[in-house]
């Protein structure tokens, strides 16, 4: 039996797999300003048993039958997160558009969790916004910030807008754009590691979505956090795996063992 | 909201709550009777009575109104200053308009200084309110705030208000809050049998009623509720999650989140702030030497977090949770409002470590620009049971 996750973000839409053992195949696009179609091209041609949406446009999906079901981004990361992790404590996930923590009980239910989606700050978008105003792709930035020799630049700002023009002022003042790019990459983790002391930080660190591939970001979460965070070979699709499984559990091909979520409807 | 019954208050308002209130106000002002604006529940509406006159709930709960208001105000405050302020300086709130005077306190930096703007509309009187409770000197004197608003209320209507009346209305009072609870206790009910908006309709309207209106009305729900309980059918899917909201005051426009809480499967059983259950959970100590004395007493039980401590909030939430056996609890804080946004991580505190309760706070405002972010952090609330 085949099921499917399919994880709607802001900036891109993930699609997994799921045979009742493994992932069979993800794959991940450009959302797009269609996610509609852009979740019709992933599913044309494929059918599974049952697909389980979420991210911010699982209801749309849902609505328009192309999913069975729907889940939070919570619950779907919290559930990919222990496929990968079984015994994971401490979901961080930062995506295009926000960023959540999560506490993952033992029995791997979650049990609180907060979210950042209000402001592009402490997300995937304001890595983005300043990796352009430096002339950077956003996937060489955090290799880009860590070759700075010396101290980071220290950026005062940490709304998007109000960095951008702070970042083009430093550039203009000769500042070396590697310690200026560490000083960006400081922001947004003292950001994020506020929030996740806020909901408690526990061991194992499981550290999912785009940003988790940014190594800059992974380093001074460590530094901060005096934990090293675990990223999964693909942090972009654990969403999408979640969502997956819980369909699986919901056909009743739940993998074995206790389960915090077998108790749901 | 999916309901299994029949209107609670079956008339011609079934969809504007509001205007049964508002009918109800026109009548008796009509009939000669004076009626006095209130924005909160320090207000004691005991001296309104007193002098028979009505006590009216200003207009504090529209996004529409803001727009106006922040040609003054400034845009970062609570949208509910905003929100009453607007109403006046567009003349849209009809409660206000039929207002004979207005009674405000300083519960907070913004409202004592948008009571500053509006000062000269009607005849307007502030009560000055002691924010620590638990000292010696706040009940003497919230008892001379009273006082002051006894004379206020005798120079402006050109009357007196004797003892006498002050105490048969604190008798009202208790009387009012009893039966109040009478409906209360169908929501705590295990499965509740009564809707949040069917609460506020029975809250709204409570104020503007005499106590032997209320009573015939009181009963007549009763009996209604009755039926309800005996025809074995409640509110929400079996096992749905019973929701205690709190925080800061909810209607109009932000009851959104209420919408939102059902959408999501859950059923509301108790609203916990000043707009909704809090203010009738009062008790006033009856026949004291001196009324001012015992009013004073018992409105700085009131627990909202412009007191401090305010440990009074955590002792009646505990009672709460007591009484309507909550699965989760939510905890409303108005955008800038600094009390209720530093206070919520002691109740967020309170009720996981105390009651073992899954907590959401939801910072928020009267717009709708926030309806699917605050959607998924319900359903994750609801998930994480």
């Amino acid at each position: 039996m085949t099921t499917a996750g399919i994880d709607i973000g802001s900036r891109t839409i993930a699609l997994l797999a799921w045979d009742g053992q493994r992932a069979l195949d993800a794959t991940v696009v450009d959302t797009g300003p269609d996610p509609l179609a852009t979740c019709r091209g992933l599913l044309r041609g494929r059918s599974f048993e049952r697909v389980v949406a979420t991210g911010y446009g699982r209801h749309l999906i849902a609505e328009r039958g192309l999913a069975d079901a729907v889940i939070t981004e919570i619950k779907a990361h919290a559930l990919g997160a222990r496929q990968l992790s079984p015994d994971v404590r401490t979901v961080l996930d930062i995506g295009g558009q926000d960023s959540k923590v999560i506490q993952v009980r033992a029995d791997g239910a979650p049990l609180d969790f907060e979210m950042n989606d209000r402001c592009a700050a402490g997300t995937g978008r304001f890595l983005e916004s300043m990796a352009r105003t430096l002339g950077l792709a956003v996937e060489a930035f955090g290799g880009h910030a860590l070759e700075a020799e010396g101290e980071a630049v220290t950026l005062s700002s940490m709304c998007t807008v109000f960095a951008e023009s702070e970042v083009v002022s430093l550039i203009g003042r000769g500042e070396d754009s590697r310690r200026v790019a560490l000083g960006i990459h400081q922001a947004i983790v003292t950001r994020i590691s506020a929030m996740v002391r806020r909901v408690g930080l526990r061991e194992p660190f499981f550290f999912a979505g785009g940003v988790a591939r940014n190594p800059c970001v992974c380093r001074l979460l460590a530094d901060r956090l005096g934990l090293i965070p675990w990223v999964p070979p693909e942090p972009q699709t654990v969403g999408a795996l979640g969502a997956a499984l819980w369909a699986a559990m919901q056909a009743g091909a739940a993998p074995s063992g206790s389960d915090g979520f077998a108790k749901m409807p | 909201m999916n309901t299994p019954f029949e209107p609670l208050i079956d008339d011609e308002y079934n969809d504007s709550p509001g205007k049964r209130t508002l009918d109800v106000i026109l009548r008796k002002r009509r009939s000669g009777r004076r009626a006095v604006g209130y924005y909160c529940a320090y207000a004691p509406s005991e001296l309104i009575r007193a002098m028979d006159a009505i006590p009216v709930s200003l207009c504090a709960y529209s996004e529409s109104t803001i727009a106006a208001a922040e040609q003054v105000l400034p845009a970062n405050l609570c949208p509910l200053i905003k929100s009453s302020y607007g109403f006046i300086t567009t003349d849209t709130c009809p409660f206000f308009a039929l207002s004979d005077a207005v009674i405000a306190e300083t519960t907070c930096d913004g409202k004592k200084k948008m009571f500053e703007l509006i000062s000269h509309i009607k005849p307007m009187h502030v009560m000055d309110l002691p924010q620590l409770p638990d000292e010696p000197e706040a009940e003497p004197a919230w008892a001379g705030m009273i006082r002051k608003l006894k004379g206020f209320l005798e120079r402006t209507f050109a009357t007196t208000i004797s003892d006498a009346r002050i105490e048969a209305e604190i008798r009202v009072t208790n009387r009012k809050n009893h039966l109040m609870g009478r409906i209360f206790a169908y929501a705590a009910r295990q499965p509740s049998v009564i809707s949040w908006s069917e609460l506020y309709d029975v809250i709204s309207i409570a104020d503007a009623y005499d106590p032997i209106e209320l009573e015939e009305l009181i009963e007549e729900l009763v009996a209604k509720l009755e039926r309800r309980v005996a025809s074995g059918l409640g509110l929400g899917a079996p096992g749905a999650p019973r929701v205690l909201v709190g925080g800061c005051p909810v209607g109009g426009d932000s009851t959104k989140v209420l919408r939102i809480l059902e959408q999501a499967g859950g059923v509301v059983v108790a609203l916990d702030a000043c707009s909704g259950m809090k203010r009738f959970s009062m008790a006033i100590e009856e026949g004291t030497a001196d009324p001012f004395e015992a009013l004073a007493r018992a409105y700085l039980t009131i627990p909202c977090s412009c007191m401090s401590p305010n440990t009074r909030r955590l002792e009646h939430l505990d009672r709460m949770i007591e009484r309507y056996r909550p699965d989760v609890i939510v905890d409303v804080v108005l955008q800038a409002c600094h009390a209720y946004n530093i206070e919520s991580s002691r109740i967020r505190e309170r009720a996981q470590k105390q009651h073992g309760l899954p907590f959401l706070k939801i910072e928020t405002d009267y717009a709708t620009a926030d309806v699917e972010r605050i959607r998924t952090r319900v359903e994750a609330l609801f998930e994480s049971r």
